[in-house]
């Protein structure tokens, strides 16, 4: 079994990757084999999803950036801002969703094993900024693999900068761009803090991952391999959601250490930032997302949040 | 990266208007050169629709990516029709006139077999992708743009037969030769006789594309992995977001190549330095490596310089030899200035930030261009009288070439302003040299210039890309077999201390020098020493200073010395003679890469106190 991740060596995702690994290679037998290729080895999401398609890889942690090119509904999940006010929120949705998105990834060829979580997506910027407006005077990092993120930035009025993860560092140090969004996980590994030492305490939007394999790899494996494969990967999932729900806080508070300052949307600004994401609901809905998922996410959200109140 | 053994000059017209498909084929270059013009335009359009009206043209960084796929298979099918495919010019040169037929039909042969195996692995990856049906931009998929690889590489290896022979004879030969290849690939059970062929392919004189395909091919096949990766690792190589800052910046040398600005700016640094003794060497290092950080490839600097600088040298009574060698190794040294494409492929392998990768780059280009510019100096002979300083004619050098001389502005301005990014500010630079060249100073004429110097770039960037995707495909390969971390844990648990691995680094880098040309080895190389370079804690970025200051050496020694070949082409001098005349500056050369390699400081102080 042939794994392609983003995620870093010897990262808690790789070591859940490794020990689910183990668990299969038990039940599988003699001459199982598992080998997680990290850091992007084998390329990008985009990439991994088309080593998997000619069979290159069996399977992969992707990100929705990656899962969306094999099928676009999961992008309900991460592509839509301030959809989502809370994990709770997410899982509910997602719990809901599920069924019908693992039979299509199914019938397009993949089996997801399970759902893990990266944490939420914020935005670091040069200078302080709270209202949707502080932002519009500056440039705004939009990933050069996702031209459709870049469409969002210019229908909310900001001025998107797509670029490689690897210019982010060396942009905002020269001005080319002003504020990056990005997971506090990510930014504190990246040191955007530094550059751009301003955080606004607003989950913009989460990032959803899944651990899948091709059919035809799963297909291969005994059926005791197939269960041992499938438990030990949820358990893997739990794990990663479990972290990505703590290290938020835990990257902030190191970061604060550094000299991060966290700025905190008032009422007021939150719901500015509230009305104008959902002003690009209706260019999000049918072209980023299909609009029967949208949909689906708007209901099954009103249907949490009565429920809750 | 040598020339092929039948040499074409490199300021030909890619076509002559001969044979019986000379109106295809310019159709064809016209084609290539489109594609090439919207690469410039459609970001300089992008920038200023973003900065006047906060909009921009739907996906312009993908589609600009993806000229650059385009731009690299049709300039590969241009360079297989013209017999330009970079090859190590190999044992035929030795062998007598009557049985050329035979090497030239083996070679030719064992080449069309790779590439048809490569046309067939490319259709099955775009049969796989068209059911992905991932869009690119208005509603076109990606796979009818991937479809160029197929075609393309069908295309080379048509090509490649035709030229593999004059007679119907000959090119029966070479279709046997092909045929027998895959009969043995097919049937043999070890790898071990195809090995064997694709070695004598290459003694032969193929393509270094089909050498390193073909081991690819060969790795792929061998643990039962999908040959359509080799397609997908040229495909993921070619889209990289940096890439077509190389095309770009290669054209923009090409343009001030081809117009006047060699004459205009040695009439500049004769005026300012003439009066020193060894004005005419510093004259020379200084544009030798001025040329070479913009064409990228310090061939067509020394094809374009060597016959103006020569009689300078000359006239101020240099010897021959030590010109020569000033000359073919002052070309090297642009490997190292901003913005050459070698360092801007090193970034993008190793995963660095471009602008950190050219800053660092900036003081070991200055320590080895003074280490050259000294042992030129005192090469000087003494009892020459220095031209004396002529203050109105410096000044009207340098206001007829003013043009020129403001191009580092536009480039560095660029990057600095914060305005562009890197591949934006490519296309910038390549606009502003078109508008110099042949608009301002009218030295390129629009219909009968343009169309001959954007094929012919679009010819050496389409060889130079193929090379790069195949020799991806090889270090996928070492990736996914899992050697590169194994080398890694190998050197790290064999090698304790800091200063033993940078002199084991320099031993081996030099070792690739030889036998590799730089751009294969940067794709090779980068993935090995990168991850070993972090754990002995050298930063990637100098790492890629000493990898390449090295490099600057490869080109000058044999086997495989760019430089040497070019060299021995352009003055008409065997290459033994050349690789004698480059010894002294060889030696200088590698005093300055020992420095450059023990003082980091050279490399990380520039862009630490820039980019904080
Ligand atoms: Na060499
Ligand atoms: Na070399």
């Amino acid at each position: 079994l042939r794994l392609g991740t983003l995620a870093p060596k010897n990262s808690l995702y790789h070591r859940a990757l490794l020990e689910m690994g183990e668990t299969w290679k038990a039940a599988q037998g003699d001459g199982s084999k598992l080998i997680v290729f990290t850091d992007g080895a084998q390329g990008g999401e985009s990439d991994t999803v088309k080593r998997m398609r000619i069979g290159q890889l069996n399977g992969g942690l992707l990100s929705v950036v990656g899962l969306r090119e094999i099928d676009p509904s999961v992008s309900a999940l991460q592509t839509i801002p301030l959809m989502f006010r809370s994990w709770e929120e997410v899982d509910y949705v997602r719990e809901q969703l599920r069924p019908a998105m693992e039979k299509r990834f199914f019938d397009k060829g993949y089996v997801v094993l399970s759902w893990g979580d990266a944490g939420w997506v914020r935005f670091f910027s040069q200078r302080p900024a709270a209202a949707p407006d502080d932002f519009k005077s500056m440039k705004m990092f939009t990933w050069a693999g996702e031209p459709e993120q870049m469409e969002v930035m210019k229908a909310l009025g900001y001025q998107p900068v797509s670029l490689e993860t690897a210019d982010i560092l060396p942009a905002l140090q020269t001005g080319l761009i002003e504020v990056v969004p990005a997971t506090p996980y990510y930014a504190l590994a990246a040191q955007f803090n530094g550059p751009a030492p301003h955080m606004l305490e607003l989950n913009w939007a989460p990032i959803v991952g899944a651990l899948v394999v091709t059919r035809k790899a799963w297909e291969g494996m005994s059926p005791a391999g197939q269960t041992a494969l499938r438990e030990a990967a949820r358990a893997a999932g739990e794990k990663m959601r479990a972290q990505a729900r703590t290290e938020v806080d835990e990257a902030v508070a190191a970061m604060v250490k550094r000299g991060l300052k966290v700025t905190r949307p008032s009422a007021e600004q939150m719901a500015a930032w509230q009305a104008l994401a959902e002003s690009v609901y209706p260019q999000i809905r049918g072209r980023l997302v299909p609009a029967e998922t949208f949909d689906e996410v708007t209901r099954l959200l009103a249907e949490f949040r009565a429920r809750n109140k | 990266m040598p020339l092929p053994a039948e040499t074409t000059p490199i300021y030909d017209a890619p076509s002559e208007r001969a044979g019986p498909w000379w109106k295809l084929h310019r159709v064809e270059d016209t084609v290539l050169s489109l594609v090439l013009a919207t690469m410039v335009l459609l970001p300089v359009l992008e920038i200023a629709l973003r900065s006047t009206l906060s909009v921009g043209v739907a996906n312009a960084a993908a589609l600009v990516q993806h000229g650059v796929l385009l731009v690299g298979m049709l300039g590969a099918a241009v360079a297989a029709r013209e017999g330009r495919l970079l090859s190590i010019a190999g044992l035929g040169r030795w062998l007598p006139e009557r049985f050329h037929w035979v090497h030239r039909a083996a070679a030719g042969g064992l080449a069309m077999a790779v590439t048809g195996v490569l046309a067939h692995a490319a259709w099955n990856f775009v049969a796989v992708e068209r059911e992905g049906g991932n869009l690119l931009a208005y509603g076109v998929p990606v796979w009818w743009v991937e479809a160029v690889m197929p075609a393309g590489f069908a295309l080379i290896a048509l090509r490649l037969w035709i030229r593999s022979g004059e007679r119907v004879a000959d090119r029966a030969l070479s279709l046997a030769v092909a045929a027998g290849l895959l009969g043995v690939a097919t049937l043999s059970a070890t790898a071990t006789p195809v090995v064997a062929l694709l070695a004598l392919a290459v003694l032969l004189g193929a393509p270094v594309f089909v050498v390193l395909g073909g081991i690819a091919l060969l790795l792929f096949a061998g643990d039962d992995l999908p040959l359509a990766a080799i397609p997908l690792n040229h495909y993921q190589l070619t889209v990289n977001p940096s890439l077509p800052a190389i095309p770009l910046f290669t054209l923009a040398g090409y343009f001030l190549a081809e117009g006047g600005a060699p004459a205009r700016l040695i009439r500049v640094f004769r005026a300012l330095f003439g009066r020193f003794r060894g004005g005419a060497a510093l004259v020379t290092v200084l544009l030798t490596a001025f040329f070479t950080s913009f064409t990228g490839a310090s061939g067509v600097t020394i094809l374009a310089l060597g016959g103006l600088l020569m009689p300078l040298l000359q006239g101020v009574r240099y010897p021959e030899r030590s010109g020569i060698g000033l000359i073919t190794s002052g070309c090297s040294l642009g490997v190292l200035i901003p913005p050459a494409l070698p360092l801007i492929l090193y970034a993008i392998i190793a995963r660095q930030p471009i602008e950190t990768m050219l800053l660092a780059a900036v003081v070991p280009a200055a320590v080895m261009t003074t280490m050259l510019v000294l042992l030129g100096i005192w090469r000087q002979p003494r009892d020459t009288a220095p031209t004396p300083f002529d203050p109105a004619e410096a000044l009207a050098a340098i206001k007829a070439a003013k043009w020129e001389l403001a191009i580092p502005l536009v480039t560095f301005g660029g990057l600095a302003s914060g305005l562009v990014t890197p591949t934006e500010t490519a296309a910038l630079t390549a606009l502003y040299a078109f508008i110099v060249e042949v608009l301002i100073y009218r030295d390129l004429s629009i219909t009968r210039d343009l169309p001959r110097v954007m094929a012919e770039c679009g010819l050496l960037v389409g060889g130079i890309i193929l090379i790069l995707g195949m020799a991806l495909g090889f270090t996928n390969y070492l990736i996914d077999a899992q050697i590169a971390d194994q080398v890694s844990e190998w050197v790290q648990t064999s090698i304790a201390s800091l200063w033993v691995f940078l002199l084991a680094l320099n031993g081996l880098l030099l070792l690739v020098g030889a036998f590799m040309d730089i751009y294969s080895a940067i794709i090779v190389v980068t993935p090995l020493i990168v991850p070993i370079g972090l754990a002995f804690g050298v930063h990637p970025v100098h790492l890629g200073v000493i990898f390449l200051a090295n490099m600057e050496l490869g080109f000058l020694t044999p086997p495989v010395g760019m430089n040497l070949f070019f060299a021995s082409y352009r003055f008409g001098t065997p290459i033994g003679e050349v690789a004698r005349a480059v010894l002294p500056a060889l030696a200088v050369l590698a005093v300055g890469v020992l420095l450059i390699t023990y003082i980091p400081a050279f490399s990380m102080w520039l862009p630490n106190v820039l980019l904080r």
